[in-house]
């Protein structure tokens, strides 16, 4: 599955760069993460809660940085599971930093997310649109915390 | 906690104590041993597991067991009398309308609810009544042959008792 | 080996009250209303959903009745069966689109046991009769400790099973006014299996003035190609006050496939939905001009 969006941000592409790949910021930005934590330079331990009305869902995975080319262009592929049994997924994801005129950044995503087990009959139909709202609410938390650094 | 249980399975009174998360097919098949209640997809998507309570056909493995308190279910085991094959099964059998059999349970219930109902339906009628019912072996058209045909022995069955 | 449920307390209330006292003293825990479960024990079995409490409301008697007056409308309380709404001589008199609609839902299996209330509150944004209440300017009835408040069909569910409903409310009637002269109602799934999920829906509902020329009112909802059903409003403008054509039937369809906001699943993709909503839509809303006229 294949799930692609774009969100913009003010500030130039270094800053954004340096506070996107902060263990602390990712933490603090992605909705619903509990626990996001460095375990060296390239490798990030996550744990995110997702719900959607009655249903919730708690992941676990490992995100580890295969491609870089700062402050422009990072892919990364994670994987991991769902708690409870629920199923196993994996994932390519590529961010790309387009600086636009007026101090204005473009980011680009793409992913690419494989899923196993029963989160994957009943996921695919609804992951679609959650991962639209994350990546909204992780653009504007990312903002606000480019503008409490910039503050 | 265990809940008090109270229903009729194919004329029997029982009363148990289960288990809140129970469902209705774990009772028939685990408690009362009516192993002819299959449990196939657990997703509600083939209807292998269908029964009927009060009359109405249903998913015994969409069913929490408690929500039947009070009421009557009929199984697959409910259908024949002793040794006398109920006419739909007697019509499943001459009409090839099962291989492995797997979904043959479900399907009879189906199908005795539907001739309750409605005991002369026409194919379409039939096709919407079953169109739940998976069957891997894909034996379809032969089931709506046979449940056309045991709607005929039904019906002559009733005519033969009215006649006497 | 069969998925076993997690372990839950389960409350079986009789009436309205004590469901509502039930769910003001568990509510905004993990707790959970089940009707007919036709949906919910899914959930359940995949442990996607896993309450501590279930308030099992199926016993609720009241709140199962279809009634009908030239005034007061239609009233469906929430517990009616799928199968009681598509065999009841009332529906097949005044709103036979709804036991066309209910012929949709899943297998008879699934309708002898699910219930309306229950399918509307579960917020499944593919689900059938949504769309059509919606067309049909239906309205929904909802009790709290507080008391009780309505809300319009359209603005019930809020996205994937998400609706307005509070921790401590419960949907207890669906009300459906009486249709206005010369109006012609029509629904249309599209789905992979007969029975199964939509890939997309359409509900269209004409009014046509006396002389039955002119599109004096119309309501145009869309299933399963947005967070949540909609109506798809430029459609309706382009229809509304207007002598009704193939031309701007086609216009409207292409208006509403704009409206829409599908996106791809592991069937079909986003493009392949927006064509579905265009051609279903002049195909329906052509449909439920046919009925009006005749209406």
């Amino acid at each position: 599955m294949k799930i692609d969006g774009t969100f913009n941000l003010k500030g130039s592409p270094q800053k954004i760069w340096d506070t996107l790949l902060q263990p602390g910021t990712l933490a603090s930005c992605v909705p619903g993460a509990e626990k996001i934590e460095a375990t060296d330079d390239k490798t990030y331990d996550c744990l995110v809660k997702q719900s959607v009305g009655p249903i919730s869902v708690k992941l676990k995975f490992t995100v580890k940085i295969t491609e870089m080319d700062p402050p422009k262009y990072v892919k990364a592929v994670g994987n991991g599971e769902a708690l409870g049994k629920l199923g196993t997924f994996s994932m390519v994801l590529g961010v790309t930093l387009n600086e636009e005129p007026g101090g204005n950044v473009k980011v680009d995503y793409t992913t690419d997310v494989n899923i196993v087990g029963k989160l994957a009959t009943f996921g695919e139909r609804i992951m679609h649109a959650k991962a639209e709202s994350v990546s909204r609410t992780f653009g504007s938390n990312l903002q606000k915390t480019l503008q409490s650094l910039n503050a | 906690m265990k809940k008090e249980l109270k229903f009729k399975v194919n004329g029997e009174d029982y009363d148990l104590w289960v288990e809140p998360k129970t469902l209705l097919v774990q009772v028939l098949r685990d408690e009362l041993g009516l192993k002819g209640t299959k449990w196939a997809c657990d997703s509600g998507a083939c209807c292998a597991c269908t029964v009927m309570v009060d009359g109405r056909a249903v998913k015994s493995c969409s069913i929490l067991a408690l929500q039947v308190n009070g009421k009557e279910v009929m199984t697959v085991e409910g259908l024949a009398n002793g040794p006398e094959l109920h006419p739909l099964q007697q019509a499943f059998i001459d009409n090839w309308a099962f291989q492995c059999g797997f979904c043959t349970s479900g399907q009879l219930m189906a199908a005795k609810a539907l001739l309750d109902e409605n005991p002369d339906p026409t194919i379409d009628e039939i096709k919407i009544a079953m169109d739940g019912h998976l069957c891997r072996c894909t034996g379809y058209n032969m089931i709506s042959e046979a449940i056309q045909d045991a709607a005929k022995r039904l019906q002559a069955q009733k005519q033969q008792e009215g006649g006497k | 080996m069969k998925t076993i449920l997690n372990d839950f307390e389960h409350f079986a209330p009789k009436t309205v009250e004590e469901a509502l006292d039930l769910l003001s003293r568990y509510g905004e825990e993990e707790c959970k209303i089940v009707a007919g479960g036709q949906s919910l024990l899914i959930l359940m079995k995949q442990r996607l959903v896993t309450p501590k409490y279930l308030i099992d409301i199926k016993g609720i008697s009241a709140l199962d009745y279809i009634t009908f007056d030239e005034q007061q409308g239609l009233k469906i309380g929430a517990l009616t069966t799928h199968r009681a709404i598509e065999k009841s001589p009332v529906i097949e008199k005044y709103y036979p689109v709804l036991a066309e609609m209910e012929q949709n839902v899943s297998s008879v299996e699934t309708r002898n046991w699910g219930t309306i209330g229950g399918n509307i509150s579960h917020g499944d944004p593919s689900g059938d009769p949504a769309p059509v209440f919606i067309a049909l300017n239906g309205r929904l009835r909802i009790a709290g400790l507080n008391g009780e408040r309505t809300v319009e069909a359209e603005d019930f569910t809020l996205g994937y099973f998400e609706t307005v409903l509070g921790h401590d409310e419960l949907l207890t009637e669906i009300q459906v006014p009486a249709l206005p002269p010369h109006t012609g109602v029509k629904y249309t799934k599209f789905s992979q299996l007969q029975g199964d999920y939509a890939t997309a829906s359409v509900a269209v509902s004409i009014t046509l003035e006396a002389k039955k020329k002119t599109c004096s009112d119309v309501r145009i909802a869309l299933g399963a190609v947005a967070p949540a059903p909609m109506r798809a409003k430029k459609a309706e403008e382009i229809l509304r006050g207007e002598k009704i054509s193939d031309d701007l039937l086609a216009r409207a369809g292409q208006a509403a496939s704009e409206e829409a906001s599908p996106t791809t699943d592991a069937e079909v993709s986003e493009e392949y939905k927006r064509e579905l909503v265009k051609v279903l839509v002049k195909r329906v809303a052509k449909e439920a001009f046919e009925r009006a006229k005749k209406a």
